[in-house]
């Protein structure tokens, strides 16, 4: 059967090959055909453009995190978005259940044992944050009574003395929010402002800047090293 | 979830053209905007999410790899990454054979109720594209039997003896009903019926 001179038929083929009914040799012989037809190439195009759209009668679904992340992974995708912008290329839920599972053993490390916790209630957020190797670096407390916000670096890697340490409050939208520079020695206490707790904060983060701090508007210019979010106490 | 009506396909192909060149911003963009219907669309082939999960995932990779040679003066954007989503969902359910239960009619009630009169049903928050209103519209005009054959056959990947054997009905009444769905369905969408 020549298929190349009958138009009717080369749309019905066309259009239940694209449905899908057109099958076993049948589907490949039409195939082969296609191969080498142009013509029959656009009768297809026409038909899927046509028909694919009932897809969108399934309906949208949220899809997982982790479709991406396998996607990425699959392809060996490189991370090309600016140091800061975290939340593009991680998933938010990963990094929160890292900081909860981490804040405990952070909270012993740094000496904040439970205890005093419960002398001290008007300690309400509490975050750990990490280095790329998941290690706990940095704990943050707030008391958002006093409105004092605490850091503790506990292992204070050094710092050259052209540079200075900066802490970040990442909203969902926007560029990050300076919190303030952080002394590279030990302990530092800040300012607590809405901008450090409030319900839009994403993630917390530390950089690397120039001494005396980010020279830019936008955000961090320096390489994050610590990254991690808050734990509400109650 | 993204606001579908504001994907123009116009920019779905500038994405596409970015995953041409391996731009992963853009190819992230892409999926952000497209996945939750193509996820949709799987899980309704293959009924259980891990299997949709897979589809999708094989979908997107074979897309970044194939989106150099995506032509784009033949299907629309969409199209072509629906085209190619479905042939991997198809490819899991061949894999898992068994696995999947077609279980009866293709649309569930919501659906079909939509198809029936897209104007006096809440189409326009299912249906978000275009052409899938379009398409919903012209097939609202055919008979329910013609339609539920079609959706099963396409839903499903049947064929002809295997729609006739699920709505037990005649191998030739289901050719003859798919024929002339595909040819009312043509004439309806070439005219620009709307709803």
């Amino acid at each position: 059967m020549n298929i190349h001179d009958n138009a009717a038929l080369c749309d019905k083929l066309a259009a239940e090959y694209v449905l899908g009914t057109l099958r076993g040799g049948a589907r490949r012989r039409f195939e082969a055909h296609a191969s080498g037809d142009a013509r029959l190439r656009l009768l297809i195009a026409e038909w899927q453009d046509r028909l694919l759209p009932m897809a969108e009668f399934a309906g949208a679904q949220p899809v997982p995190a982790r479709v991406w992340r396998s996607i990425e992974r699959r392809l060996g995708l490189r991370r090309r978005y600016a140091a800061w912008q975290i939340w593009r290329s991680e998933s938010l839920v990963l990094w929160r259940s890292l900081s909860l599972a981490s804040v405990a053993l952070a909270l012993v490390m740094a000496g904040v044992t439970i205890s005093t916790l419960q002398q001290r209630p008007q300690v309400d957020h509490v975050a750990a944050l990490l280095d790329e190797q998941a290690r706990n670096t940095l704990v943050l407390t707030a008391d958002s009574q006093r409105r004092v916000l605490t850091v503790r670096l506990l292992d204070p890697a050094p710092v050259a003395s052209d540079k200075t340490l900066q802490l970040w409050a990442v909203p969902k939208d926007g560029v990050p929010r300076s919190l303030g520079l952080l002394d590279d020695s030990g302990v530092t206490t800040l300012d607590l402002s809405a901008a450090a707790i409030g319900a839009d904060v994403a993630m917390l983060a530390v950089s690397l800047e120039p001494r005396g701090g980010s020279p830019s508007a936008d955000g961090p210019t320096g390489p994050i090293l610590y990254k991690g979010n808050w734990v509400r106490m109650m | 979830m993204p606001d579908f009506q504001t994907i123009d396909p116009e920019q779905l192909r500038i994405w596409l053209q970015g995953a041409a060149r391996h731009d992963d911003a853009a190819f992230r963009a892409l999926y952000d905007a497209t996945s939750p219907k193509l996820f949709g669309y799987a899980l309704r082939i293959l009924g259980k999410r891990e299997l949709a999960e897979e589809a999708l995932q094989d979908g997107f990779v074979a897309i970044w790899h194939g989106a150099a040679g995506y032509q784009s003066q033949l299907a629309a954007p969409m199209t072509w990454m629906t085209t190619v989503v479905r042939n991997k969902a198809l490819d899991v359910l061949r894999r898992h054979d068994g696995d999947v239960e077609v279980g009866g009619p293709a649309f569930d009630a919501a659906v079909e109720s939509a198809l029936q009169d897209p104007r006096a049903n809440p189409i326009e928050a299912l249906l978000v594209s275009h052409d899938a209103k379009a398409l919903a519209y012209c097939m609202s005009t055919l008979e329910g039997l013609h339609r539920q054959v079609v959706g099963l056959a396409f839903f499903h990947d049947l064929s002809h003896s295997e729609v006739a054997q699920q709505m037990a009905i005649p191998i030739g009444t289901v050719k003859t009903w798919i024929r002339r769905s595909l040819e009312r369905l043509k004439t309806c969408l070439t005219k620009g019926e709307r709803a």
